[in-house]
């Protein structure tokens, strides 16, 4: 017995000094084995979380009464087919903001091998990993009415600000900077692959830096591109503690739709209904992206 | 005049990642100084210093409570999640078996899901079995969700194992079970504990479900967060966030720290 203790020891060590490639083709056929090795977390998704949001289907066609009631008024009332629209909209606002701000910064992290690098790493490994609450609750202070932009204001001598909190523009705002960290990774991911040897081969063939960039290294980025917008816009979509915080009920997003339901009327059925919708939203546009890329990709 | 431009062009892509950096992190910066203002409301500048609100959290009952809460959820959900992860993450990456695609696509179901939906789904899950505002109803919820989680975690892990290593030491004369605990698991086990430390910290920072399911008993920190921002302007956030920043900025450093370290001693010795 004692051999082998060494001997794994010695291999443990082996794989620390020499990072083999992985064999491929290795995955073997045992079936039996494979479903019992998957079926605990298998049956815990079955029971512990499908079970669950067929409740939530299940409400938004029996609460109060058994009819598709709910999904009428959704879909032919104005003011919730507007919350529907602008929902949309929005996300469409901050995906893209989140592309144009995203995209330097993962484009310099990716070709910086440096303390610049590592600097630009933390400082999205903090927003990525600080919840969004509290970043939220950041922007409440910035944007409020004794927050720096107010004080500011004042010592330029511009008086009062404009309303800046509690408008579509501080919850779009808000969502930008909340979901940006989110975008970067995904463009990161991507980036870091692509072989800067091809970049030099660009400009030594006389490409402009520029040209080397726009001709090489965008094309190949592209999948990262599509990977975050596709991320951001989805978890925008049904996003709900940064414009509960932040928006205002007059640009309502579903999720404050679905909020003010509960909360203020206890309308369990049409929340239901609502949360349905959103639900079969985000599944059209990952069903979308799954068929072409592939959904484990996604979080890459 | 042109090899100055072309000179200033190459800094434009680093000037503008610095302002978009900014942008993160100065929000966050901001709630530093305001964790030791004596204001009442939010106000920034502060009009002067103290650390009374320190003081506050740390004789707050409900703060604490939702602390203490925070952390008992987000390990106990922790631990389950690992249990379910991790044969799940060997099952995918090293059998090929029937149904595996569709598999694929429940394991992510609730990363897919909107939280509000989940949420919606808990809430009328959870009451008929009265473990709604209960320490188990929120451990059962945030497990589940954090499940997709360590599962990428570690199955990308797993991909990158040299199954060689294995073989090695079952010629070498190990069974089994001794090839598992003494060479698959140590040398996945960076693999796992970050697997383990995502599932925590996603439990941990998850609000959205908590806001509809802790009720008052096992409030966590978000939830507790949220609530006082939306009914009071509560001085106790601004510290309770600077506490929640700190911890975050001492983790990523110290990941960045470990991984450096690893770069370094797999580059000395190749």
């Amino acid at each position: 017995m004692a051999p082998a203790r060494g001997t794994c020891y010695m291999i443990r060590q082996m794989s620390k000094a020499a990072p083999m490639p992985a064999v491929r083709g290795l995955t073997s056929r045992d079936g039996l084995t494979a479903w019992l090795l998957v079926a605990p977390a298998a049956v815990c998704i079955v029971f512990l979380f499908v079970v669950p949001i067929g409740y939530v289907l299940l409400l938004s066609v029996t609460d109060p009464t058994v009819s598709l009631d709910h999904y009428r008024r959704l879909l032919t009332v104005p003011l919730y087919t507007n919350v529907m629209l602008n929902t949309f909209k929005t996300s469409f606002i901050v995906t893209l903001a989140c592309l144009v701000l995203g995209y330097p910064l993962a484009y310099v992290m990716a070709r910086r091998n440096d303390a610049v690098a590592i600097i630009l790493l933390i400082v999205v490994g903090l927003s990525f990993w600080t919840g969004f609450v509290v970043r939220t609750y950041a922007w409440l202070v910035i944007l409020g009415n004794k927050g720096p932009v107010a004080a500011t204001y004042a010592l330029a001598g511009w008086g009062k600000p404009p309303q800046l909190l509690f408008t579509s523009f501080s919850s779009t705002l808000g969502m930008t900077h909340v979901l940006l960290p989110y975008m970067v990774l995904a463009l990161y991911g991507v980036m870091r692959k692509i072989d800067p040897s091809y970049l030099r081969a660009a400009e030594s063939l006389g490409a402009r830096p520029f040209g080397a960039f726009r001709l090489v290294f965008l094309p190949l980025s592209l999948p990262g591109v599509v990977n975050g917008c596709v991320l951001v816009f989805t978890m925008c979509l049904g996003f709900y503690i940064t414009p509960i915080l932040l928006g205002t009920p007059k640009d309502m997003m579903i999720s404050q739709l679905i909020s003010q339901q509960i909360e203020d009327l206890l309308a369990w059925g049409f929340a239901s209904a609502i949360a349905v919708v959103l639900l079969a939203s985000t599944l059209v546009l990952l069903g979308i992206y799954n068929r072409f890329a592939g959904l484990d990709r996604l979080w890459g | 005049m042109n090899a100055t431009m072309t000179a200033m062009a190459r800094h434009v892509p680093l000037l503008l990642a610095s302002v978009v950096a900014l942008f993160l992190v100065a929000p966050l910066a901001i709630i530093v100084p305001m964790s030791f203002s004596k204001a009442v409301s939010f106000e920034f500048p502060p009009p002067g210093y103290w650390t009374g609100y320190y003081a506050q959290y740390f004789a707050s009952h409900s703060w604490l409570e939702a602390t203490a809460n925070s952390f008992i959820i987000a390990f106990g959900s922790m631990v389950f999640t690992l249990i379910a992860a991790l044969p799940a993450a060997f099952g995918f990456v090293r059998y090929r078996f029937r149904g595996k695609s569709v598999l694929n696509l429940l394991m992510m179901l609730p990363l897919i899901v909107p939280a509000v939906v989940s949420a919606l789904g808990y809430y009328s899950f959870l009451s008929p079995m009265r473990l709604v505002g209960t320490h188990a109803g929120m451990i059962i919820a945030h497990s589940v969700l954090s499940i997709p989680v360590a599962f990428l975690v570690i199955a990308a892990a797993l991909k990158g194992f040299d199954r060689n290593l294995e073989r090695a030491a079952m010629s070498a004369g190990a069974g089994p079970l001794r090839t598992f605990l003494w060479v698959t698991l140590p040398v996945l086990r960076p693999g796992i504990l970050v697997g383990a430390l995502f599932a925590f910290l996603h439990s941990f920072n998850e609000a959205v479900v908590a806001i509809f399911i802790a009720g008052r008993d096992a409030s966590t920190l978000p939830k507790k967060m949220f609530e006082s921002i939306r009914l009071e302007s509560d001085p106790v956030i601004a510290v309770v966030s600077s506490l929640l920043t700190g911890a975050v900025l001492l983790g990523v450093l110290v990941s960045l720290f470990f991984r450096q370290g690893n770069a370094q001693r797999s580059a000395n010795a190749a």
